[in-house]
């Protein structure tokens, strides 16, 4: 995370020491009487060009934590720097206008357009509102956007509820691209999405990164989604980054015992004698936010818990790789099966039936097949 | 807690003695399900065939609109009278569902069939709690007094693991977290020693450490009672983690059925191809996933032949015709004219 502040490469965003705290109760006279710490002490960078994951369960604080980063609430502690400028107290009118550097995409995608506008016209707001381009070519810049995203110029005139979920999202993510971006931070952005779906969008945003060196912040819940799509990740948990690092990293050897019960707990869809032991799965459920575990935030379910963890702090132990986690004994777990870090590979005559099936699908494409 | 506890045991006992491995709890043969609209007609399920045994879990796998949660309800009979028409044969144990009157099934459902949801927040009354809630399925179905039925929830609750089941008992829906909930709603399932229990995205709205913790408990609970379980999701891990035998659905059709081991090794569906090609694994890393193309086709007016054609690359002129599921290998069946597989592979 610390990367060495290189002049030649700014961060397009940067947080420091970001915490955020809601009221959830007050007195008859409005004092606050109990609050959530919903984000606690986050430093973080998001480079050009790089996808950033932010991963953890309900409740950790990703969200809330998309939000902070590009200002759409303000912080109570610590600062925001978006392009190298502070914008932690800048007024509601200049953010707005450097929100088009940095633009949101959410999980549902028909909760964020407006039904009573046409893609077109929705697509072209951001175009009008910030000036982008002329009147007169703005018709012509929505058709690129369009095609940009796989959608066809003469689709502009629909209204949203024309499209499929996929095609919706595709929308929303031509108006997120309409301001030009330098990033875009996708909020659970394929969650809600069929899996097939989900690939075409995955698809979809990796290419247009190749295409216009656009930054991501992803957040997810996915932990596979992740892995295909980040180059950094970082670990939530009761609003706290707990591990950070390279993505390739991470999944090899993550250090910190919730990461590790996270990549555990999820199921792979691969025969049931390919699946991994459970050892380091979690216990319980998540503690109240309102008032978190005294010390390390996860020794109430922690499978490697000792007496010491209710003391620690939960300060993110560097490495010089950048490679950072908030265990403090990860070097006295217990080393990582074996089996659970390298898995066989999938069956090589499935991998040549995949094969098969794109270098088909390339050939040719879908055809529209009309009922009879 | 004796009581209830000796009951349990008991039971499982007698159906461990009647256990006979190879019959099947559920037997479902060609079901049509079709909702009459006042403009068009949709045929939401298709002609699916499939049985479950008794100790088994059945995937019934498939996106949104593939007809995977209507087929439950269909043989729960849960589907709206006044505009759904059933077709077909659901045998339970012998009865046919479908020709059973409404107290019939009322004194089935709950007793000897169960069923869970995705969202347990929903299924849970908020005014009652949840205590009264399981005992009230209990008193529906079982000649016991209310102290024991009281017992025997408890007992139910300390079997899904909800920590402190006494003071747990007197809590409300609202109390406790999600996972929890679910807990609740198997407990409650459970509660009369169901023969089968249908669970339609039991975790899809759970986080996953906890959906691991759900799954592992309902694998538990199914060895000790030998339950047989329908189990509807969209996520092929939790097939992969939690099922014996799998059908996966397309546009309302059973495209391809098999076991779970052979569906993972080797599926012999385009769509299956596709499905699992576009998933993103964590034990490798490849730069582009396979996408299948365009969507699924409109189930009011659905295209002649194969619904999977359009989008399917291996798709050949017999396509415009609508293939049968057949048999591709002992156990392992697909509706493609394409299969077996290996042949497209050089």
């Amino acid at each position: 995370m610390t990367q060495p502040s290189s002049e030649a490469v700014r961060p397009i965003i940067e947080v420091r020491g970001l915490g955020k705290n809601f009221v959830v109760k007050r007195s008859l006279l409005g004092r606050p009487l109990a609050s959530v710490g919903a984000v606690d002490d986050v430093t973080l960078s998001l480079m050009p060009g790089e996808t950033l994951a932010i991963v953890g369960e309900s409740g950790c604080g990703k969200s809330t934590l998309g939000r902070l980063l590009m200002r759409l609430i303000k912080p109570s502690a610590g600062e925001v720097f978006i392009d190298g400028q502070n914008v932690t107290d800048l007024s509601h009118a200049v953010m707005r206008e450097q929100r088009r550097h940095v633009q949101l995409i959410f999980q549902d995608p028909y909760a964020s357009l407006n039904p009573r506008m046409t893609i077109a016209q929705t697509i072209a707001e951001p175009l009008m509102l910030h000036d982008i381009v002329p009147a007169n070519q703005r018709a012509r810049r929505v058709a690129e956007l369009l095609e940009m995203v796989g959608l066809r110029a003469e689709q502009a005139n629909r209204y949203p509820h024309e499209f499929s979920g996929g095609q919706r999202q595709r929308v929303v993510i031509a108006r997120a691209l309409a301001s030009e971006p330098k990033a875009i931070i996708c909020d659970e952005a394929v969650s809600a999405l069929d899996v097939s779906i989900q690939a075409q969008i995955l698809n979809l945003l990796k290419d247009l990164q190749k295409r216009l060196g656009l930054a991501f912040v992803f957040i997810s819940h996915d932990l596979g989604v992740v892995k295909h799509i980040a180059d950094r990740v970082a670990v939530m948990y009761l609003g706290k980054v707990v591990e950070t690092g390279m993505s390739d990293e991470i999944f090899a050897a993550p250090r910190h015992p919730y990461t590790r019960a996270l990549l555990s707990a999820i199921p792979v869809a691969a025969p049931p004698s390919h699946q991994r032991p459970k050892a380091s799965r979690l216990l319980g459920d998540l503690p109240s936010p309102l008032s978190p575990p005294e010390g390390c935030r996860l020794h109430t379910r922690c499978p490697h818990v000792r007496p010491e963890c209710k003391i620690v702090s939960m300060k993110l132990d560097v490495e010089a790789s950048g490679h950072a986690n908030a265990c403090a004994f990860w070097r006295e777990l217990p080393a990582q099966d074996a089996a659970e870090v390298a898995r066989e590979p999938r069956n090589p005559k499935l991998e040549k039936l995949f094969a098969a099936f794109e270098a088909m699908a390339a050939n040719r494409p879908a055809q529209t097949v009309t009922g009879g | 807690m004796s009581t209830s506890q000796n009951t349990l045991e008991n039971q499982s006992a007698r159906s461990v003695r009647a256990d006979d491995a190879s019959a099947s709890v559920l037997d479902v043969k060609n079901l049509r399900v079709i909702f009459e609209g006042d403009t068009h007609t949709v045929t939401a399920v298709d002609g699916v065939s499939f049985s479950v045994k008794k100790g088994r879990t059945l995937a019934i796998v498939g996106e949104s609109g593939s007809g995977k949660s209507v087929t439950s309800l269909a043989v729960m009979r849960l589907l709206p009278e006044h505009s759904a028409r059933i077709f077909g044969s659901v045998s339970f144990d012998g009865r046919q569902l479908l020709d059973e009157t409404k107290i019939g099934m009322r004194s089935l459902r709950g007793n000897r069939l169960a069923m869970i949801f995705q969202e347990p927040m929903t299924s849970l009354n908020p005014s009652y709690t949840i205590g009264e809630q399981i005992i009230e399925v209990i008193l529906r179905h079982r000649q016991m007094s209310k102290k024991e039925a009281t017992e025997r929830a408890i007992a139910m609750l300390k079997l899904v693991r909800i920590p402190s089941p006494e003071t747990r008992y007197y809590q409300y829906p609202h109390n406790l977290s999600g996972g929890m909930r679910q807990r609740v709603m198997i407990a409650m399932a459970l509660a009369c020693d169901p023969e089968l229990l249908i669970a339609d995205e039991p975790t899809t709205a759970l986080d996953v450490t906890i959906q691991a913790q759900v799954l592992e408990l309902m694998r538990e609970l199914q060895q000790k009672t030998g339950t047989a379980i329908v189990l509807i999701t969209h996520d092929l891990g939790v097939v992969a983690e939690a099922c014996d035998d799998v059908i996966v659905m397309y546009a309302g059709q059973v495209v391809e059925q098999c076991s779970v081991e052979e569906l993972f090794t080797f599926p012999q569906h385009p769509y299956t191809v596709g499905l699992l090609g576009s998933l993103p694994r964590l034990d490798e890393k490849r730069e582009r996933l396979v996408a299948i193309t365009g969507t699924v086709p409109d189930m009011a007016n659905p295209p002649p032949g194969c619904r999977f054609q359009a989008r399917c690359p291996f798709r050949v002129e017999e396509c415009a015709e609508m293939p049968e599921l057949m048999e591709v290998s002992a156990g392992h069946s697909s509706r493609c004219w394409r299969a077996p597989m290996e042949d497209l592979v050089p």
